[in-house]
């Protein structure tokens, strides 16, 4: 499938054909505009729209994260420290910006506190999936045969099995702690990783450097490793950057019922659980953890967007651009793989 | 045809076949003993000696799968130890809540998503279009716990025009309908967006077009009809995922349905009623992937099943 964006306008590759050929209505009357500056137009405003992105992104992401990486050198009160003369204070009181909880500690601290624990999961499971998702798919896609019989078929039987409910079976059975709790994220999504590390391996594979390499007599394991893995990397790292929001969800749905990280650890998903009895007469209990999750998940999603989105291009000729000489004729390296963007 | 359908019939039960034997696995690997929580904390050695005994779990792990596995067939899996009735019975009375919702959750987001998504792609990239699509985006990144108290304290205590909980009324379907269908019009819309904008920029659209083909059948007819089939799989997806995935929004809104008993099961560690939540829930998921392959043929007549487009 092409994937172009471009909607009721076509953008083909066809060079500006002469005035005399309109091909669309639009075109029926003679202009300058050539079809090239409208496909041009079209690319910049996706490129706009792209760098806007990258930008709201970063800004939303880096509003949580640095807060939370911070948390620690911050003078902040103890996130578990009780205060039971002040307690459900709501936001803005002395010494409590975000007010504080049913049992009087303080809810920045908390989040902050909570945020650490949420962001390590999310990070560390996304890598552990990446990791397993990449080598598995990879192996399914280089090697083919019964390997790629094998990885494909345990793929599908995962993604058609009840993911929230299987979650909860191994936590509730191996108890809530980090470990099982990142381990468990990690196995429901290193699916997404394998299915796309395989498609883009399969293209890959049937490229001519491949089959030079093994007239060259590197064995097929290197051929693997050395070659082909850093060719599709990079865009399967962008999925593990739209995972790491998936993987704060679900940390923070495991958590809301109880399967979360446990005392005295406050993960945002137990915030909020906590605070759901009080939110009539508390509503920041429940409110701002939930705001600190969605700011996280957008930024998050739309720097993975943009990425994925923003044309590419080789750091070489990037450098050519900075430096200030024109790019050469030859094109960029065609990197677009199939890379069909599957519902979460 | 026949041997397609038998086929994927095969593939699916050995998925469910597999599931449930996982989970027999995970239940026996794991730490802590269902007779404590069955006979309580107060029991005697005796005591929980005998509710072993009752249950056959002191019996060989390979005796017990076999007795499973018999269970399995007779579709009986013992009786729930919290509920006192046989397990299956108690998933299947649940059933129908969570069918309801997820129904109707499915039913907002087809009706909201795809005309959105429509809209979306005629107008790509202005400036309405990129602010509905940031609105898209910030909807598939909530936690649909925290929309679901939030809709719950804004439109059941603060204002009260639903009931906050339970299945007593119609009115009370509004609310987690809405929760749940917020994430999924998030997520189809632009997935409607992404293949309609495809499509009009294809140049059959074109010809079409220039043969004076009306807009609306440009749109309805020619562009959805070859976005049917990806839409379509989306929807049914959703769906499958939804019948086992509406656990969070069942516990906020206490809804009766299975995913509020599967999170009582598990902590009550009632093996009988865990596994056959899980074999009922899987079941249904394999049995609604395989309806959404099936249908493909009516979608679109070029395709064949069991020709290469099983893929």
């Amino acid at each position: 499938m092409t994937r172009t964006d471009t909607a009721g306008r076509p953008s083909g590759p066809t060079p500006p054909s002469g005035p005399s050929t309109p091909t669309t209505p639009e075109e029926a009357r003679p202009t300058a505009v050539t079809r090239r500056l409208l496909a041009r137009s079209e690319a910049a405003r996706r490129t706009s729209a792209a760098r806007v992105k990258l930008w709201v992104g970063a800004i939303c992401a880096l509003v949580v994260i640095i807060p939370i990486v911070l948390a620690q050198a911050l003078p902040l009160p103890d996130a578990n420290g009780q205060d039971l003369g002040n307690r459900l204070a709501p936001p803005f009181t002395a010494g409590h910006l975000f007010g504080t909880d049913q049992l009087g500690r303080d809810l920045l601290s908390r989040v902050l506190h909570g945020g650490q624990v949420s962001l390590a999961i999310g990070v560390l499971a996304v890598i552990v999936s990446g990791a397993i998702g990449v080598v598995l798919g990879s192996i399914a896609g280089f090697y083919g045969r019964w390997a790629d019989t094998l990885i494909s078929r345990l793929l599908e039987a995962q993604m058609s099995l009840p993911l929230l409910m299987m979650l909860l079976l191994v936590v509730a059975l191996f108890g809530p702690s980090i470990p099982v709790i990142t381990f468990v994220i990690a196995i429901a999504q290193w699916p997404e990783v394998a299915r796309l590390t395989r498609s883009l391996v399969l293209v890959e594979r049937e490229k001519p450097y491949v089959s030079s390499a093994r007239t060259l007599g590197l064995n097929r394991f290197t051929i693997l490793l050395r070659h082909v893995v850093p060719n599709v990397i990079k865009q399967a790292t962008l999925v593990v950057l739209l995972l790491l929001a998936q993987a704060v969800l679900l940390e923070s749905a495991l958590s809301f019922l109880g399967a979360g990280p446990q005392r005295p650890f406050a993960t945002w998903g137990r915030i909020i659980s906590d605070g759901q009895d009080y939110v009539t007469t508390a509503w920041w209990m429940v409110t701002i953890p939930g705001l600190f999750i969605v700011l996280l998940v957008v930024g998050v999603n739309l720097l993975g967007d943009a990425l994925r989105d923003r044309p590419r291009r080789s750091t070489a000729s990037r450098l050519r651009r900075f430096v200030g000489l024109r790019p050469t004729t030859s094109a960029p390296a065609p990197t677009s793989a199939p890379k069909k963007e599957t519902l979460a | 045809m026949a041997t397609y359908i038998l086929k994927r019939l095969g593939q699916g039960l050995l998925t469910v076949f597999l599931t449930v034997s996982t989970v027999f696995v995970l239940i026996r690997l794991a730490p802590g003993d269902p007779a404590v929580a069955y006979a309580g904390p107060l029991a005697t050695n005796e005591q929980l000696a005998a509710v072993r005994e009752q249950f056959g779990l002191d019996d060989p792990l390979l005796q017990q799968y076999g007795v499973f596995l018999q269970q399995l067939v007779t579709g009986n899996l013992g009786t729930s130890y919290s509920f006192q009735a046989p397990a299956v019975q108690v998933v299947l009375e649940r059933l129908p809540y969570t069918l309801t919702l997820s129904f109707a959750a499915i039913l907002l987001a087809a009706v909201v998503s795809i005309p959105l998504g429509v809209w979306m792609a005629r107008r790509t990239d202005t400036r309405s279009e990129t602010g509905v699509n940031v609105v898209a985006i910030a909807g598939q990144s909530m936690p649909d716990f925290w929309t679901g108290i939030l809709l719950l304290s804004a439109f059941a205590v603060v204002i009260p025009v639903f009931p906050a909980s339970g299945f007593a009324t119609w009115g009370g379907l509004v609310l987690p309908t809405v929760t749940i269908a917020i994430l999924q019009v998030a997520l189809i819309s632009r997935l409607v967006r992404r293949e309609m904008a495809t499509n009009f920029a294809a140049p059959y659209l074109t010809v079409a077009r220039s043969r004076g083909v009306s807009e609306r059948a440009l749109t309805w007819r020619y562009a959805m009809g070859n976005s049917a089939i990806p839409v379509f799989t989306a929807l049914g997806t959703r769906f499958a995922a939804m019948l086992n995935g509406v656990v969070v929004v069942e516990v906020v809104f206490a809804w009766p349905g299975v995913g509020s008993l599967i999170v009582r099961a598990l902590e009550t560690r009632d093996y009988p009623l865990i596994q056959a939540t899980v074999l009922v829930t899987s079941l249904l998921a394999v049995g609604v992937q395989l309806l959404i392959d099936l249908a493909y043929p009516l979608l679109d007549p070029r395709v064949r099943l069991g020709k290469a487009s099983a893929a």
